[in-house]
């Protein structure tokens, strides 16, 4: 289904999108460090704030002595948290009065209560010892049954609850909240029937730990007040630290869009973890009370937020003798995080998650969402693709039962194209299975079959997934042949997944110039992103970029024809020689073209102007819209377009309980290539990204205190370079995404908790919970 | 960054660019602030007897001679300041990144005297008279143009927060190394940790650059 309704979807040629090796726009600027985040910026005479954090897992500040602080030299400013300042900027239209920054912390390292600025850092830190805090600590949840237990104390007041998050999953039936536990269902078809239709029913438990929001630049900003009377009257902002977030900033102080300055380009990594930290929008309300610029800066410790909550997952699948599912009956235990705690992964997938391709249409889902003080996750998390492998687990479980291939259990299970009725193979899906199968030299085994020469078991495992078409945003482009050049402006940012330079090739291809030719004008005022939701909203960037080369291409022909008919009269301040009379005279604009940096006659491409020279004019090209059939404007109609394949082999170590990866594949479908290099990297992110969850990377929490053990980048793992294998990988161009060309973004979707896992299940018979460190496997051999 | 081309940064910009940083680098202390009034004094000595008189409780910062990317400079830093925090707040060279400030990813690296070190566990004071080099002083030698070129070419970066660190540990390599294997790469960067997960681009990266400057004779001048 892909770009049907744009221009040039189905092209054939392409000279520019595909290629590989061209380096970003901004990369010279990151490898060599002149690139400034958020946490590099400074300012003469600046000071340093930093937030009081709460040292408890759940506490109210009943009182704070400053006195101490204040006398401390280099103390500039502290804020409390019933600061008219601090009211003001939390008010809201809804709700009484309340402060931006709270008096009660659900999480130990929560901003709460003061904000100390001072003439440095350690000054800050210092007068934050100082403060004499009366802290009331509260009972507090950071094991999820126990927190569930009706006895155990409600942790939560309604003044902790802020407005429901425009995500959360609501069912009018749901019984209501009871003591920390609110529960979520979502029931469709008749589950009786399909148990009746089972030939086998399996139980399983899913169990995800939570994985952190590893930004690799801790979130900053720095802010500052200055004159500038063109933009009216007052001070403007300016406001470093906060990128893609500008608007956001002005709203909250009031300003006017064109007061507020923000140049910065380089966001750092996000991973879908959308939201702002309080050190982000601090600074304009601390520079404006001091009268200085102020930086305010994350550590690491204060940075290890969530990027998935930890759920627990008890499933139940009917199925046939054949393999087919009759029937899902999933009960999961969802931790609700902390007040503010974005419900993306926690209920929200329900309606979009592991069972989505499933031709199955007896599926429950019940969730216990359980209120904890363990952390937060930000808008938005790795939501749908990491709580995907219920269903993967599913397949290798009935695969073991029946001693089947999964690849063919998934295959039977799969619906068709269209529809969740449809009982026609998805083209992107066969193809993906087979490529994949010779790919990996594919032989399943049941578990425990199967030993290496030096001993170790060997398992193997596989893995689907579908591109999800975020594609519901629209995108506003602009572009512009200005001085014989055509610019691409944006107001970027730089999010490190090169989105802006593929659509710089998109404009390339379509106006028959080189990528370099396209001249990427960054400027924070301009509307045109090219980030949208997902990877593949991102991607879909390209469609809206490319309809709007199209109407550039159609003005500048007509241009072209115009001035052959009427050449503009020579400039009174010319230099050189006269111009050359156009060889376009008598031509229509239809009867052109525009290939190799000129414009051309269609039927006779040794006739042609250079661009610069074909018109004399500075033209403007508009295009607002978003390509067709993006799934989210249609009502998330089961659709399967492109999809992807993900597997794995290990080998592990009944002696040690030691896990090696003996290869990761995988085999994907992007629709069309559009920027090889940076498509080879995501993948490689997002292979090594989902190896670190699940045989790395976990929380621990001191259970009577509530204090989180491990926030550091020592003791909290992540993969290294001599961690990770190589991963082979293969692409296929289906053409039937819905950005440009049929493209379609999928680095996310390839996220994973469980093919790591499933394979080290098909070697050694038993499942390890992720992280599958070698205590756990041994653990779970019965040998510790 | 911005000019006729709009911002497509090349290597001839970027090194421009290194090379005003490091030419901006404040040399010889003129004046001696206080960090906690702000005062102004003209010599170390009244500084001292105003941290005596005024702030006696507070430590008395100190004067440290480096000699970062070429260049001599004197700073007036707190006993306490790591290395990182002198680089950027005194010397305006935001380069080396801070991403776990304990030394555990890497992306402060630099190379004082020959060798990779960790700028965010060194207190500045412990470089006295040291030579160091950071990545602006890498970026601004042409003579390391094949391995930001490579690095460049292969997208060995993507958000590139941790790239500067990867970078300078690798020129580290070359330095003692120039014809490193992909075993030796992957054991040099070891300790440097990139969230965004392009390992595998660093080492075809660096293995082409190696290539490209034995070509041109240019590792080690
Ligand atoms: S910031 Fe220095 S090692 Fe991480
Ligand atoms: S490129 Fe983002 S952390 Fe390495």
């Amino acid at each position: 289904m892909a770009d049907l309704v744009g221009v040039n979807g189905q092209r054939e040629h392409f000279r520019v999108v595909g290629k590989p090796n061209l380096p970003g726009v901004l990369s010279y600027a990151l490898a060599t460090g002149i690139a400034k985040f958020g946490i590099d910026y400074t300012a003469p005479d600046m000071l340093h704030a930093k937030f009081l954090r709460s040292p408890y897992a759940h506490a109210r500040i009943v009182s704070i002595d400053t006195t101490r602080a204040r006398a401390l030299p280099g103390v500039v400013d502290i804020v409390l948290w019933d600061d008219p300042d601090l009211m003001k900027l939390g008010a809201s239209p809804f709700g009484p009065p309340k402060s931006y920054l709270g008096n009660v912390a659900h999480q130990e390292l929560q901003e709460v209560g003061a904000i100390v600025v001072a003439e440095t850092e350690d000054i800050c830190n210092e007068a934050l010892r100082l403060l004499d805090v009366k802290w009331e600590v509260l009972p507090h949840v950071v094991d999820l049954k126990k927190g569930m237990q009706p006895d155990f104390p409600a942790i939560r007041t309604p003044e902790d609850e802020g407005p429901p998050d425009m995500f959360s999953a609501r069912n009018p039936n749901d019984p209501p909240k009871r003591g920390n536990v609110s529960y979520v269902s979502k029931i469709e078809g008749n589950i009786e029937e399909g148990y009746r239709q089972a030939d086998y029913i399996i139980e399983y438990d899913t169990n995800l730990p939570a994985f952190a929001s590893h930004i690799p630049n801790p979130p900053a900003s720095i802010a500052w007040w200055f004159d500038d009377p063109y933009h009216g009257p007052g001070k403007s902002l300016r406001i470093e630290g906060a990128v893609q977030r500008r608007e956001n900033i002005a709203r909250m102080y009031g300003m006017p869009p064109e007061k507020t300055v923000q140049e910065g380009l380089f966001q750092g990594g996000k991973y879908c973890d959308w939201g702002m930290r309080m050190s982000q929008e601090i600074t304009p309300l601390l520079a404006k009370r001091t009268g200085r610029p102020v930086r305010c800066a994350n550590t690491r410790e204060e940075t290890f937020d969530f990027l998935m909550n930890q759920r627990f997952m008890h499933i139940k699948v009917g199925f046939t003798k054949d393999g087919l599912i009759t029937v899902v009956d999933d009960n999961s235990i969802a931790d609700n995080g902390r007040p503010g705690n974005s419900s993306f992964g926690v209920a929200n997938d329900q309606g979009y998650g592991p069972y989505y391709t499933f031709k199955c249409e007896n599926i429950s889902q019940k969730y216990t969402v359980v209120d904890s003080n363990r952390g937060k996750m930000y808008l938005s998390g790795q939501h749908c693709p990491f709580n995907w492998d219920a269903g993967t687990m599913a397949i290798a479980l009935i695969a073991e039962k029946l001693g089947k291939d999964p690849v063919e259990i998934a295959k039977l299970n799969l619906h068709g194209p269209t529809s969740q009725k449809d009982p026609n193979p998805v083209p992107s899906f066969e193809a993906c299975l087979e490529t994949g199968k010779k790919l990996m030299n594919w032989n399943w085994h049941p578990s425990r079959a199967k030993r290496l020469p030096d001993g170790r078991l060997h398992g193997s495992s596989f893995r689907y997934q579908i591109c999800p078409r975020h594609a519901f945003s629209g995108y506003d482009c602009k572009l512009e042949l200005r001085d014989g050049k055509v610019h691409l402006p944006t107001q970027g940012p730089c999010t490190g997944i090169y989105a802006v330079e593929a659509n710089a090739m998109v404009v390339a291809e379509e106006l028959g110039l080189q990528y370099e030719d396209i001249v990427v004008d960054f400027d924070y005022r301009e509307k045109f992103t090219p980030v949208g939701g997902g990877s593949d909203g991102t991607t879909a960037s390209s469609w809206a970029t490319k309809e709007c080369a199209n109407i550039l291409k159609r003005k500048i022909l007509e241009a072209a024809i115009e001035e052959a008919e009427n050449p503009p009269p020579p400039s009174m301040f010319g230099f050189g020689a006269p111009r050359q009379p156009s060889p376009f005279k008598g031509r229509k604009p239809e009867e052109l073209d525009m290939a190799d940096g000129k414009v051309v006659l269609k039927d006779d491409h040794s006739v042609g102007v250079p661009l610069a020279q074909a018109t004399a004019k500075n033209i403007f090209a508009t295009y607002s819209g978003r390509p067709p059939a993006a799934i989210w404007s249609l009502g998330m109609g089961k659709m399967l377009d492109t999809m992807n394949t993900a597997w794995c082999e290990v080998a592990v170590d009944e002696e040690t309980g030691v896990v090696e990866i003996l290869k990761l594949g995988v085999v994907a479908d992007p629709g069309k290539v559009m920027r090889l290099t940076s498509l080879e990297s995501q993948i490689d992110q997002v292979m090594f990204f989902s190896q670190g969850c699940q045989l790395l990377e976990d929380y621990f929490y001191d259970e009577r205190t509530g204090v989180r053990l491990n926030n550091n980048m020592i003791e909290y793992k992540k993969p290294t370079m001599v961690d990770v294998p190589d991963v082979t990988r293969k692409f296929l161009e289906t053409r039937a995404g819905n950005a440009a060309y049929g493209a379609s973004g999928i680095s996310h979707s390839l996220a994973n908790t469980h093919l790591i896992i499933i394979a080290i299940y098909n070697a050694i018979g038993v499942w390890v919970d992720p992280p599958a460190t070698p205590d756990k496997v041994l653990k779970a051999l019965g040998k510790a | 960054m911005s000019n006729d081309n709009g911002v497509r940064v090349t290597h001839a910009a970027a090194q421009a660019q290194a090379a005003e940083t490091i030419a901006s680098i404040p040399s010889v202390l003129s004046e001696y602030s206080c960090t906690l009034c702000k005062k102004v004094f003209m010599s170390y000595s009244d500084l001292k007897y105003h941290y005596e008189t005024e702030h006696a409780d507070a430590v008395l910062p100190v004067t440290v001679k480096l000699h970062v990317n070429g260049r001599d400079c004197e700073v007036l830093v707190e006993p306490q300041s790591t290395l990182k925090q002198t680089l950027q707040f005194k010397l305006g060279l935001t380069g080396a990144k801070e991403m776990c400030n304990e030394g555990a990813c890497g992306s402060c690296t630099v190379i004082m005297d020959g060798r990779a070190v960790l700028s965010c566990t060194l207190l500045t004071v412990e470089c006295e008279g040291k030579d160091i080099q950071t990545v602006e002083g890498i970026a601004a030698d042409p003579k390391w143009k094949p391995l930001v070129d490579a690095y460049c070419k292969w997208d060995a970066m993507q958000c590139g927060f941790c790239t500067p660190g990867f970078l300078v540990t690798a020129k580290a390599l070359l330095d003692r190394n120039p014809h490193p294997t992909e075993e030796e790469i992957k054991d040099a960067l070891a300790g440097n940790i990139c969230i965004c997960g392009t390992y595998p681009r660093h080492s075809t990266a660096i293995l082409e650059a190696a290539a490209i400057m034995a070509k041109g004779g240019l590792v080690n001048g």
